[in-house]
């Protein structure tokens, strides 16, 4: 979900987009982080630790923690609730520490 | 505290752990470590963690063989219910110029005399070992699949549990603040937690060896100079080997965490015992490393740190057992790489102290070679 009335604030939300989760569209607005997306469609599961490979998910959201690093058009390790979706972004469950060439 | 101990050790980092170890396994009784912050605190704690076997100089080709041989059974040898985490994937040194792949050429021949399995690669194999390496800045390398990197804590605390077990008593944190000496003779160390009175000491200082030596009035042409380090995050395992620089002036190795390592040395570094961090080591290290190891500039640094060198005239240890004071040994300026003589500096300082007949031919590290002007250089350090 997505707050629409907010009794202070107001939300100038941008043009809406398709980011894809795994290979699945998940719709999005511009000026929003990848997470807060992912969020509004439900998705609470972001990533596994390392060791023991429990579900990570949406925590600091001001990208401190590391709980929501996921791969984004192949880059890992992406803070994803500081980063804002582009239009056709694919966002990946990471494994593991992540592997960069 | 103990009021008198037959053997008193000042520093608890692996060069005073090793040594009270090894005294303790020839079943010398009666030692007292003391150490002013905690066990590994200061310079063992603060290091690059890298152990190898490619010097310039047989000596130290001789020390570091032995120390990698020790290290490799210390689990074992020390009876460690831990792991000192030695991970034997090489070093790669890396050289820009043609001059210095003339120095590796003439290193390895001295390595060879000693038995250490190191040799030339081309550019070729060297992008084979380590995939991200530029090569269009370097001229060729050498490397020794022996080399590697292990804990330092963890190798510190495999000694000082030893040491304890064997009965050797650590006093934590403990700060000496005199040495009493009496007609030319050790008397007493006096520390922040009472006197001990002994007629032994060994001077195990690293960063703060100087002002030890002069409580004891020895003088040592020794200073500490602050060295940096920075760690990135971690990402899974791309490179093997520990890659040094000694023209480009650089080492990084990539940590079994995942984390890359690196350093750097500067001459301009503060030598006032500060530890603190720089912007500048910040800027240079990164710009050094992305230059040579492309895919790193993808890493966010983590943290930055900083340890003491503690700097020789020729960058070379000084195990010493004084004419000036009797009673005063020294297993001093390492110059950094302390860490990776531990073991060596046990066994060197447990025979020079116990009297025995040397199995490790240290003779070259006395003190004395400043005044005969018989300096052993080595040309291969960062």
């Amino acid at each position: 979900m997505r707050i629409d009335n907010h009794p202070i604030l107001t939300f100038d939300r941008g043009e809406k987009v398709t980011i894809y989760y795994n290979g699945d569209p998940i719709p999005a607005y511009r000026g929003e982080t990848i997470a807060a997306a992912l969020h509004a469609a439900g998705i609470r599961v972001l990533g596994h630790s390392i060791e023991l490979h429990r579900p990570r998910g949406f925590y600091c959201a001001i990208g401190n923690c590391s709980s929501c690093m996921m791969v984004v058009n192949g880059v890992p390790n992406v803070k994803t609730c500081i980063t804002e979706v582009e239009d056709g972004m694919r966002v990946e469950l990471q494994e593991g520490k992540g592997v960069i060439k | 505290m103990r009021k008198t101990a037959d053997i008193v050790i000042i520093g608890g980092g692996i060069s005073g752990c090793s040594t009270a170890y090894h005294l303790a396994k020839k079943g010398q009784k009666n030692i007292v470590v003391l150490e002013k912050r905690f066990i590994c605190g200061g310079s063992t704690g603060a290091c690059g963690a890298g152990v190898r076997m490619q010097w310039g100089t047989k000596m130290n080709c001789a020390f570091s063989k032995y120390s990698i041989e020790y290290y490799e059974h210390a689990n074992e040898t020390l009876g460690y219910e831990g792991d000192i985490e030695f991970k034997q994937s090489g070093y790669l040194l890396i050289a820009d110029t043609d001059r210095e792949i003339e120095q590796f050429k003439k290193n390895i021949v001295v390595q060879h005399e000693v038995g250490i399995p190191s040799r030339m690669v081309d550019l070729d194999e060297a992008k084979r070992i380590v995939p991200h390496l530029n090569t269009s800045v370097l001229k060729g390398a050498a490397y020794c699949e022996k080399d590697g990197f292990l804990n330092p804590f963890h190798t510190t605390d495999a000694f000082y549990r030893a040491a304890k077990r064997l009965g050797v008593e650590f006093e934590v944190p403990c700060t000496v603040t005199d040495i009493i000496v009496e007609n030319g003779r050790v008397k007493a160390v006096v520390t922040d937690r009472g006197t001990v009175e002994t007629d032994c000491v060994i001077n195990c200082a690293g960063g703060f060896s100087k002002e030890i030596s002069e409580m004891a009035g020895v003088d040592v042409p020794v200073y500490k100079e602050r060295h940096q380090i920075l760690v990135t995050e971690p990402v899974e395992p791309m490179q093997g080997p520990m890659v040094m620089s000694f023209g480009l002036n650089l080492y990084v190795q990539q940590s079994p965490h995942g984390s890359f390592i690196m350093g750097r040395s500067d001459s301009h570094e503060p030598r006032d015992g500060r530890v603190t961090s720089s912007w500048k080591f910040l800027e240079e290290m990164s710009k050094t490393i992305v230059n040579v190891l492309p895919p790193i500039a993808k890493l966010r640094i983590v943290r930055q740190w900083a340890g003491l060198y503690n700097m020789t005239p020729d960058r070379q240890p000084i195990y010493e057992k004084s004419d000036v004071v009797d009673g005063f040994y020294m297993a001093i300026g390492f110059s950094g790489h302390g860490f990776m003589f531990g073991p060596v500096t046990g066994a060197v300082m447990s025979e020079m102290v116990l009297g025995e007949t040397p199995t490790i031919d240290a003779s070259n590290l006395s003190l004395k070679r400043f005044e005969r002007g018989e300096m052993v250089f080595e040309p291969s350090v960062v």
